[in-house]
């Protein structure tokens, strides 16, 4: 489920993609992402957040996976992905593949 | 955001000076009447019309007929095309331009091509520049008109445009020149250039937007794109932007002033910027020639670093520089000039471009520095 990011449940596993300028990409990617999760049975919330428009503070999420180089793992609290990968290839098979491991670790706890 | 902002994006827009302000607060409040009028406000905005006419002309070695005031560079661009190649049949007009051009050139290309009109567009080099004998190359019996950029808007380069004009004259066909970016500190002249049409823009000369003018030799006939009223020698109809037009005059006047002297201190003032950020970062690369370049272009990559998230953090200490790309509805772009001189995807993901102007000061290029410092680091990418 993608959802604005005032909107996100943290009781649930929170996905936050962050990109720059271009709401466009930031949305294409999160929106793939979330068919990506729903396909493989992960409940989860996509967010959405543009470091150009809505400032630099981390959102709350439990993952962060990001566009460009916006936030340490330290600023954001919680693991750090860089996905720019998968602007040129939603299925980008390294990039997927960390995604899939800090989620499965998250389920794990 | 810092207290103090710092603007080096001269190439996408400059400020209007005073002194031009000055002149438009006059024709908005003073000179108010429409210049086809017969009656005395109508003579006083008529007059306005007439001087900055003059003032443009001077500044480009034409005569005053020759002006045709326009809503800006881009309609002056497309001005220059259809109404050059529209005189034919589309199976009988060949255009030449450079794959460089900018987007008020190419997109109007673009549209020429649907229409059934041919179009070539010439290579550049890795230093952003056309080759003449590309161009003399290029000609066919059917090409009508030969379209290349003075100085690139992003990058800087400075075409050969005289020795360029001379092959189009040689093969007696017309020769168009955008020449927005260089207008502000060249020294323009047509008859130098060898141009038969030549376009600028107020708002890149420290004048208002919204106003431009094409220059075309008095022996060109052009197709008018706009039809109504008789302005303009019935070459671009509609009631005068007169405001503009006097605001497009007076930084006419602006430019021709400070021409030689700024050509000089800009350029020492992009070295020393140059000069810092390779201090701050010894992989930087300049992008574009190191001779033909304009003085207040300066296009550089920083390499592993990412240019969207530097320019954020810039913009978020008052620092306004440009990126080399541009979002569009699906993605963001990389830079077609860019690309053109064939740079590889990750520098072109790494540039910025910062462009100076009459306000830079060696102060101004000291703090920007200082924020990049700071932010490069944080903008390399993972």
């Amino acid at each position: 489920m993608l959802v604005k990011d005032r909107e996100a449940d943290m009781s649930k596993f929170k996905v936050c993609v962050v990109g720059g300028y271009c709401s466009n990409r930031i949305m294409i990617v999160a929106e793939q992402l979330t068919e990506f999760f729903e396909k493989k049975g992960i409940d989860c919330q996509v967010i959405t957040h543009g470091v150009a428009y809505q400032g630099s503070f981390a959102p709350r999420s439990n993952l962060i996976l990001q566009l460009l180089p916006a936030f340490t793992e330290e600023e954001a609290g919680c693991p750090v992905i860089n996905i720019k990968p998968l602007i040129g290839d939603p299925a980008h098979p390294a990039t997927i593949e960390k995604i899939l491991k800090q989620v499965q670790a998250y389920y794990a706890l | 955001m810092s207290s103090s902002r710092i603007y080096l994006d001269y190439c996408a827009t400059t400020p209007v000076h005073a002194s031009v302000r000055n002149e438009i607060l006059r024709a908005l409040d003073v000179d108010f009447g429409n210049p086809s009028s017969m009656h005395w406000a109508g003579k006083d905005s008529k007059h306005l019309i007439d001087q900055a006419r003059a003032d443009v002309a001077s500044g480009i070695g034409c005569r005053p007929a020759e002006v045709i005031f326009t809503s800006g560079a881009t309609e002056a661009d497309n001005l220059a095309l259809f109404g050059t190649l529209r005189r034919f049949p589309s199976t009988k007009a060949h255009l030449i331009t450079s794959s460089i051009e900018h987007h008020a050139i190419l997109h109007a290309a673009h549209r020429l091509e649907q229409d059934g009109y041919s179009v070539t567009y010439l290579p550049v080099d890795k230093h952003g520049l056309v080759n003449p004998e590309d161009v003399r190359r290029a000609i066919r019996p059917e090409t009508k008109l030969i379209s290349i950029m003075y100085v690139n808007n992003e990058v800087g380069s400075v075409q050969p445009i005289a020795e360029i004009g001379r092959i189009a004259r040689d093969h007696d066909i017309r020769f168009h020149t955008d020449a927005v970016q260089a207008i502000g500190l060249f020294d323009v002249n047509v008859d130098d250039l060898n141009v038969d049409l030549l376009s600028l823009s107020a708002h890149k000369i420290y004048g208002p937007k919204g106003i431009g003018a094409l220059y075309a030799r008095s022996d060109v006939n052009l197709v008018p794109m706009i039809f109504g009223g008789p302005q303009e020698n019935s070459r671009r109809a509609g009631t005068e932007n007169v405001p503009g037009i006097v605001g497009l005059g007076a930084a006419m006047n602006l430019v021709q002033q400070h021409r030689a002297e700024e050509r000089v201190r800009l350029l020492e003032l992009r070295k020393y910027l140059m000069d810092g950020l390779q201090a701050l970062d010894p992989a930087v690369l300049v992008n574009g020639s190191t001779e033909n370049v304009a003085p207040h272009v300066l296009s550089i990559s920083f390499m592993s670093v990412d240019a969207e998230m530097l320019l954020i953090r810039l913009n978020a200490e008052g620092i306004a520089v440009s990126l080399g790309s541009a979002c569009n509805s699906e993605s963001i772009e990389p830079s077609h000039v860019l690309t053109a001189m064939k740079l590889p995807q990750e520098q072109i993901e790494s540039t910025l471009r910062i462009s100076l102007g009459l306000p830079s000061t060696r102060q101004e290029i000291d703090l920007a520095l200082d924020v990049i410092k700071r932010a490069l680091p944080r903008a390399v990418i993972q």
